[in-house]
């Protein structure tokens, strides 16, 4: 505490007080949302509501549930290894997957700010022709065909996902992904970087 | 209320110019009057929550009650105008990154969020008054969040007080943290950097086996002749051993002793002494000090019979010694998560809920906390610790805890996103 400033404190406190922001709406806050308190702690890594600014996180926000789902139960099942998403998996299903599920889905869908280079896009969209028999012309994904919408992610984190799938690190053994990842394994990296581009910049 | 992006918020926090509070501003303006104690200052929303302390706990508190319901008035006191984040600040040390980028304002608290704050220290809390003492005046309120961090034990260890500077901690990020990367900048070739870690429970577990990663390739890289001592009191490197030690394997000018408590350091012999009357010199010295709650919780007997730490309530995480007064982050003990950044964040948004649903005449909901410890043991490798948490019978117990299977730069990757977001998550 600075010495000689205590005589004058309380009046800074008053003038502090006097001077406040005007009041704020006394309108319900986020806290009654379903499934906001189970899911604020992921806020930590995937941004405000899902909505994930940094480039190696998915966003989550607009998410379809059952994607959402599916990925909470691969990661706490261990079929999709990740020591920082398995344990939360296990976490979030103590809380109640399909509220957390049901939370982010219900998020309005902000694409990724990561930057993406024309070229790289206009690469990609060349190179997608494959990627599109499951993924849709739009990217949109498939819930039939257990596809995600990757429109908009962050190109750090497809990127990455598309290394883990050719290194057999992402859901390794699962025999209905063998041809996808045979697939990937004939792309280059540089490739795969294009087509990180090219989805990342759809929906933006 | 208007939305700041995250890339907005990092663009207008680091390196840009501090608004002067309008508070700061009163205080030089404000003509002096008599020495009178005002009546209890009444908050003007007719409920206020106050939050002491603005670091990764109170922050996020503060923003979250704000958040949660904003016809509660929220006034957060911290001395400091700036945030400097202590995660990320051992980059500092090895010249990977600058103070400035760990560095933040206050001002979408304020302007974003329409959290009120006076950077100033609070003296005393009176739990019965249900009263927060700033300077001779009072600020009352309905509910209390105390979040004052750590503070040192300087006591604990010969010398170190009547060393001042001269021997720095650097452990609460900040002049400290550039002063010792000075240091170290400017230590001969061949010298020898001695630092110590003091007995568990600390500030961040990791933290310390971190920083002699940091200093060791900062020594390969630019003085290959140098030494780095580990001196740790205590038996084991408590944190992530085996990845340590692994990540260490690249370090051979990094000599690490276990079971070596520093008890005294003397600046003039450049020479710390271990319990064991080991006599150890230095170039460099870098003393981490036995460490308690913030002196406010001291102050205000919040602390347990140990006279260090504050056990709490594991869902409303109010004080289990006062009432309607909650203690969050480093200062508490007894629930199984560690002194974390990650963990005060967690803490932050739980005990803001649970002010919220109490002051409303409601249950709070019993929500558990999460830990993420990210370590940068290269200029650009990493490797993690994640702890997943419930609630049983109204106790935090842990799911599971696991390790990264080593070190990569694709968990840098992921510990600069976490960064990232956990910043704005605080603080936009």
């Amino acid at each position: 505490m600075r010495r000689g400033a205590g005589a004058i404190r309380p009046l800074v406190i008053a003038a502090a007080l006097a001077t406040a922001l005007a009041a704020a709406p006394a309108t319900a806050g986020p806290v009654d949302t379903p499934g906001f308190t189970s899911a604020f702690s992921c806020s930590a890594c995937h941004g405000r509501a899902g909505a994930s600014r940094a480039d190696a996180v998915p966003i989550l926000a607009g998410m379809p549930a059952w994607y959402l789902k599916k990925a909470i139960d691969d990661y706490a099942a261990g079929r999709r290894p990740s020591p920082e998403m398995e344990p939360f998996s296990k976490m979030v299903k103590t809380l109640g997957a399909d509220e957390v599920a049901g939370y982010f889905a219900a998020q309005p869908r902000e694409a990724s700010q990561s930057k993406v280079d024309r070229t790289a896009i206009a690469n990609g969209r060349t190179a997608s022709a494959t990627c599109a028999a499951c993924h849709g012309e739009d990217g949109r994904g498939n819930q039939a065909k257990g596809t995600p919408d990757l429109t908009g992610q962050p190109p750090g984190y497809l990127l990455n996902q598309m290394k883990l799938f050719k290194a057999e690190k992402r859901s390794p053994g699962d025999a209905t992904l063998t041809s996808i990842k045979v697939f990937m394994k004939s792309i280059d990296d540089k490739t795969l970087a294009d087509l990180a581009a090219y989805y990342s910049s759809l929906g933006r | 209320m208007a939305r700041m992006s995250r890339r907005d918020f990092l663009k207008a926090s680091s390196g840009a110019a501090v608004a002067v509070s309008g508070l700061a501003g009163c205080a030089r303006t404000a003509a002096p009057t008599a020495m009178t104690t005002p009546a209890d200052l009444a908050p003007t929303s007719g409920r206020r929550v106050i939050v002491i302390g603005g670091g990764w706990g109170g922050a996020t508190a503060a923003k979250y009650v704000r958040m949660e319901d904003p016809s509660l008035e929220v006034i957060l006191i911290e001395p400091n105008t700036k945030f400097v984040s202590c995660p990320f600040s051992n980059l500092v040390l090895s010249g990977v990154r600058s103070i400035g980028s760990l560095t933040f304002g206050y001002n979408a608290l304020r302007e974003q969020h329409g959290v009120r704050i006076i950077h100033d220290t609070a003296t005393a809390i009176e739990p019965d008054a249900r009263r927060v003492r700033l300077g001779r005046g009072f600020l009352t309120y309905d509910r209390l969040i105390v979040a004052p961090g750590v503070d040192f034990q300087t006591e604990q260890i010969e010398g170190l007080a009547a060393a001042g500077d001269s021997v720095l901690h650097a452990w609460k990020a900040g002049p400290q943290t550039v002063a010792l990367a000075q240091q170290l900048k400017e230590m001969p070739d061949g010298g020898v950097f001695v630092m110590s870690i003091p007995p568990a429970a600390y500030r961040c577990p990791p933290g310390p086996y971190e920083r002699a990663c940091q200093v060791a390739w900062y020594l390969k890289t630019r003085k290959p002749r140098a030494k780095l001592l580990v001196l740790d009191a205590n038996q084991n490197v408590i944190s992530k051993p085996a990845l340590f030690r692994a990540a260490w394997q690249a370090y051979p000018n990094l000599e690490y002793r276990a079971s070596s408590k520093v008890v005294k350091v003397d600046p003039a012999a450049r020479e710390v002494t271990t319990e064991f009357g080991d006599k150890v010199r230095y170039d460099v010295v870098n003393v981490i000090p036995p460490q308690r709650a913030g002196a406010i919780a001291v102050a205000a007997d919040l602390v347990g019979v140990d006279k260090r730490w504050c056990e709490v309530d594991h869902v409303t995480y109010e004080s289990v010694k006062a009432k309607n007064v909650h203690v969050i982050g480093d200062s508490t003990i007894g629930i199984p998560v560690p002194k974390s950044g990650t963990v005060a964040n967690s803490m932050g948004k739980i005990a803001a809920t649970a002010v919220v649903h109490l002051i409303n005449g409601r249950a709070a909901p019993q929500m558990p906390p999460i830990n993420t410890c990210y370590s940068w043991v290269s200029d650009s490798e990493v490797m993690a610790v994640v702890n997943a948490y419930r609630i049983d019978n109204g106790k935090v117990v842990q799911i599971e805890q696991k390790l990264t299977p080593g070190q990569s730069t694709l968990y840098a990757q992921h510990a600069m996103a976490w960064a990232a977001s956990i910043w704005a998550d605080i603080l936009a």
